[in-house]
């Protein structure tokens, strides 16, 4: 918390306000104390005096000094900004959270009440407020406070129903939590934030509010001055001195600003502290670009060539030098939990690690061309035309707001330059060749008509708009259901064979894995610990790891009588790796040296990273 | 002695059916395993027997009597996101206590009593659900449902958001507590290994109807149902 905070105050925004706010709230408290007595001084030699050295921006009628008074008004101005400002937040949010706790037809008056407060001006509700309440200091702070409830209110409404709608308050109501209780405990906590940052934001239009009040005459009454008295008393001779207007008002924005800017940087930071730390997933896939293929590789070329590829994020690297190569039409299953680093490692082979991320690699060739000396240009061209990329969540990798055929034909309209009717004749053909029933009525809907096993056939078709050479696929199965997901699967597969296109398939589900691929990669820690033929998985694995994660996937021969196979603890944080091999502290065959020295992979056709590798199978390490 | 019955069950949103007309036993001390696609209404069905789903014909009966009648809250949910089930706000100590029954003597001893039971370090009652794993944060959620004394507990998908070596271990827990606790319980998921693992007898629910159940290891080995066919051909094999 505290870090972040630190890391907010270092940007442009965030230092500018919190020197402001500093400012304003030392201003507050101590230019009374200092300057008050001074404020009240007045000087009968220099009546309504221009600026000079004893009174910089001169003095007003009876003789004071304006620019200590300027000072000196900070602490009523700003407070009763601030006073108005919670008198708004809790007037709104006992407003926002009434329909909720109060009878059904209660509320619902309240929320309409509210629907109709909204809809006025609060400016024009403060002046109307302020003269029911009569002029003066307290009928104003209640005026302006009372007119900003209804936003508030709103807001607070909004922000609990998204709240409301989320499992652990549907966990409190069947655990039999009352209403009260509920809205106390589980909804308001959690939308404090944004009320607050709010909040901030709104103290300023308080304070601007406040300044209009007193400049009119009906807010804060003489001998008491905030900025708009003084302001309406400076305005008078605004041609003669006009510093003595000038002042108050630039007091006014520069605090009402301050009250922005700071609203803002804790929105911003408050706003990152909820973002789930995994790097994001870009959108789109990488779009397949030029159907202009490069020189086509030689058949027993690898497709794909890792070695020593890392991937840091400052100093901790989830991903610890992975070398791999996938062969031309080859489907290579890569598994690991999750923060194995697999998803991060699919995401550098493409180009789509974001910044913070930094990608470095030994060697990274596609189809024969070095990706990291590359021009730009050129690695685009290259992995759009010949790396299709799946993602897990179709949903979200399809534009809502556009029709399934258009997205695909996009792709080659804008890379291939075939004209729009061409493209879109390719997307209904593509659609076609994943499966997708009456594909020409299909390509004319939006993603929300279709399932999510039709969209991800979808999201494979997009990959096949041009002829891609690899398909990386990650976790392309897991939000779909056993039947939809053997029938990706069956479809991937299908793609291999008529397309000829390399696969790399990254799965938590070794059984997914295992039916799918020539050959399966097992990833722990941000390494790989075992490279093997699929097929020989259930017998020939040797890095305990591996023998574990196949030991603890439950399937319809299980032995009911026993427990589960597990894997006691924790895979490392990956700024915190031990010294030795990283699964060491889980091994059930760990020794000493497994704890001080890390085991390289094999150099075989079946390697393993392990001191102490399963013989069951026997063949050489 | 606490039998869940579902009786001709339906829910209805406008003009779309959700749940029709199921009908379901789970006996007491069973476990029963429901099986469905998404869609199916698996879930729907979880939350009509705690009140979270308008259930718009038939009746859900604890014991022979209407759930919706009863004061206290005998039918507990473990929901499938463990993200999202726990107060992010609220220690996970101050979650488990939350549902306890009124009158309930040392909440604080009995939620260290919760948390040791669902396999976590009594000591760590006071931290925030952000600071724990996926699994267990799903054991926290686990303790909370058990913490209101429920007569039947429903877990719904409550290890699909879980790695599959993290799924192990919170299978062996339920196994378990069924063992020490004689739970009732309604297991949902879409993966027949996991149901198969946990349950004495298995329903099967597609399109808002139950097309298939019975005893776990009869209808798993002999499935009547091409529908349940499918579903066990569709599982992958290593």
């Amino acid at each position: 918390m505290g870090g972040k905070w630190r890391v907010a105050v270092r940007t442009p925004v965030g230092a500018c306000s919190a020197v402001l706010i500093v400012v304003v709230g030392a201003l507050a408290v101590l230019a009374p104390i200092v300057w008050g007595a001074g404020a009240e001084a007045t000087d009968t030699t220099a009546i309504q005096a221009g600026p000079s050295a004893a009174h910089l921006l001169g003095t007003d009628s009876l003789g004071r000094d304006i620019l200590l008074r300027v000072l000196v008004a900070t602490r009523l101005s700003v407070g009763l900004a601030v006073t108005a400002t919670l008198i708004g937040l809790v007037a709104g949010v006992l407003l926002g959270i009434a329909p909720s706790v109060l009878p059904r037809r209660l509320g619902r008056l309240v929320t309409s009440a509210v629907g109709i407060a909204v809809a006025f001006p609060a400016l024009l509700l403060a002046l109307f407020l302020a003269v029911i309440f009569g002029v003066g200091m307290q009928g104003a702070v209640l005026a302006i406070g009372l007119a900003g409830a209804p936003s508030f209110a709103r807001l607070t409404q909004t922000l609990a129903a998204s709240v409301a709608g989320r499992d652990f308050v549907a966990a409190a109501r069947v655990a039999g939590v009352g209403r009260l209780r509920l809205m106390t405990r589980h909804i308001l906590p959690n939308i404090g934030e944004p009320l607050v940052v709010n909040a901030t934001i709104g103290a300023g239009g308080a304070l601007l509010a406040f300044a209009g009040l007193s400049f009119l005459g009906i807010g804060v009454q003489a001998p008491d001055y905030d900025w708009g008295r003084l302001l309406g008393d400076g305005l008078d001779r605004i041609y003669t001195n006009p510093a003595a207007a000038l002042a108050p008002g630039v007091a006014v924005v520069v605090v009402g600003l301050a009250f922005n800017l700071f609203g803002e940087t804790a929105a911003a930071m408050l706003g990152t502290r909820t973002r789930r730390l995994r790097p994001a997933k870009p959108a789109e896939p990488a779009e397949p670009a030029v159907r202009r293929s490069p020189a086509r590789p030689v058949r027993d070329a690898p497709v794909l060539a890792v070695e020593d590829l890392r991937v840091a994020f400052g100093p901790v690297t989830p991903v610890r030098g992975v070398s791999f190569t996938i062969g031309a039409g080859e489907a290579v299953g890569m598994v690991g939990e999750s923060g194995s680093g697999k998803s991060l490692t699919a995401l550098a082979l493409s180009g789509l690690v974001e910044q913070p991320g930094t990608v470095t690699a030994g060697r990274l060739e596609f189809l024969g061309t070095p990706l990291p000396g590359a021009p730009q240009r050129e690695v685009r061209r290259l992995l759009g035309s010949s790396l299709a990329m799946v993602f897990q969540d179709p949903v979200a990798s399809f534009n809502p707001t556009q029709r399934v055929g258009r997205q695909l034909a996009e792709v080659s309209e804008q890379h291939q330059g075939l004209s729009r009717r061409a493209a879109l004749g390719r997307a209904v053909d593509r659609l076609r060749a994943v499966r997708v029933t009456e594909p020409e009525r299909r390509a004319r809907q939006y993603p929300h008509q279709f399932s999510g096993g039709m969209l991800q056939r979808a999201m494979i078709g997009m990959g096949l708009m041009a002829s891609p050479r690899l398909i990386v696929a990650d976790e392309p199965t897991t939000a779909l259901d056993v039947r939809v997901q053997r029938e990706v699967l069956r479809l991937l597969s299908g793609v291999r064979a008529s397309e000829g296109a390399a696969i790399l398939l990254i799965s938590h589900d070794i059984s997914v894995i295992a039916q799918t691929c020539d050959r399966v990669l097992v990833m722990y820690a941000g390494r790989i610990v075992e490279d093997m033929p699929a097929a020989r998985l259930r017998e020939g694995a040797r890095h305990p790891y591996t023998r574990a994660l196949l030991a603890s996937v439950p399937d319809m021969d299980t032995d009911l009588d026993r427990p589960l196979t597990v894997i006691p603890g924790r895979p490392p944080e990956p700024d915190r790796m031990p010294p030795g091999c990283a699964f060491a502290p889980r091994c059930p065959r760990a020794a000493d040296r497994c704890r001080s020295e890390d085991p390289e992979l094999s150099r075989s056709e079946h390697r393993v990273a392990c001191w102490h590798p399963d013989e069951r199978s026997g063949g050489p390490a | 002695m606490s039998e869940l019955v579902f009786d001709a069950v339906s829910v209805r949103y406008g003009r779309h059916t959700i749940l029709r007309e199921v009908s379901l036993t789970v006996p007491s001390g069973a476990t029963v395993g429901l099986v469905g696609e998404s869609g199916s209404g698996k879930s729907t069905l979880a939350r009509a027997a705690v009140g979270l789903s308008p259930v718009t014909g038939g009746r859900v009966l604890l014991d022979g009597a209407d759930v919706r009648g009863l004061a206290r809250r005998p039918v507990q949910l473990v929901f499938q996101d463990p993200y999202g089930s726990l107060n992010p706000r609220m220690s996970i100590g101050e979650s488990i206590a939350e549902p306890m029954p009124r009158g309930t003597r040392n909440r604080r001893e009995e939620a260290a009593r919760l948390l040791e039971l669902v396999g976590l370090d009594p000591q760590r009652a006071g931290v925030r659900p952000a600071q724990l794993s996926g699994g267990q944060r799903q054991r926290v959620a686990l303790a909370r449902a058990l913490a209101a004394r429920p007569e039947v507990v429903i877990a719904d998908e409550i290890t699909s958001a879980l790695d599959v070596s993290v799924q192990g271990s919170m299978l062996n827990l339920i196994r378990t507590l069924q063992r020490e606790m004689s739970l009732t319980m309604l297991f949902i998921s879409h993966n027949l290994a996991v149901v198969r693992y946990v349950s004495d007898i298995v329903a099967v629910l597609r399109h808002g109807e139950i097309v298939e159940s019975g005893p776990a290891e009869r209808l798993l080995k002999d499935p009547r149902h091409p529908y349940t066919q499918d579903l066990l051909d569709a599982l992958p094999k290593l």
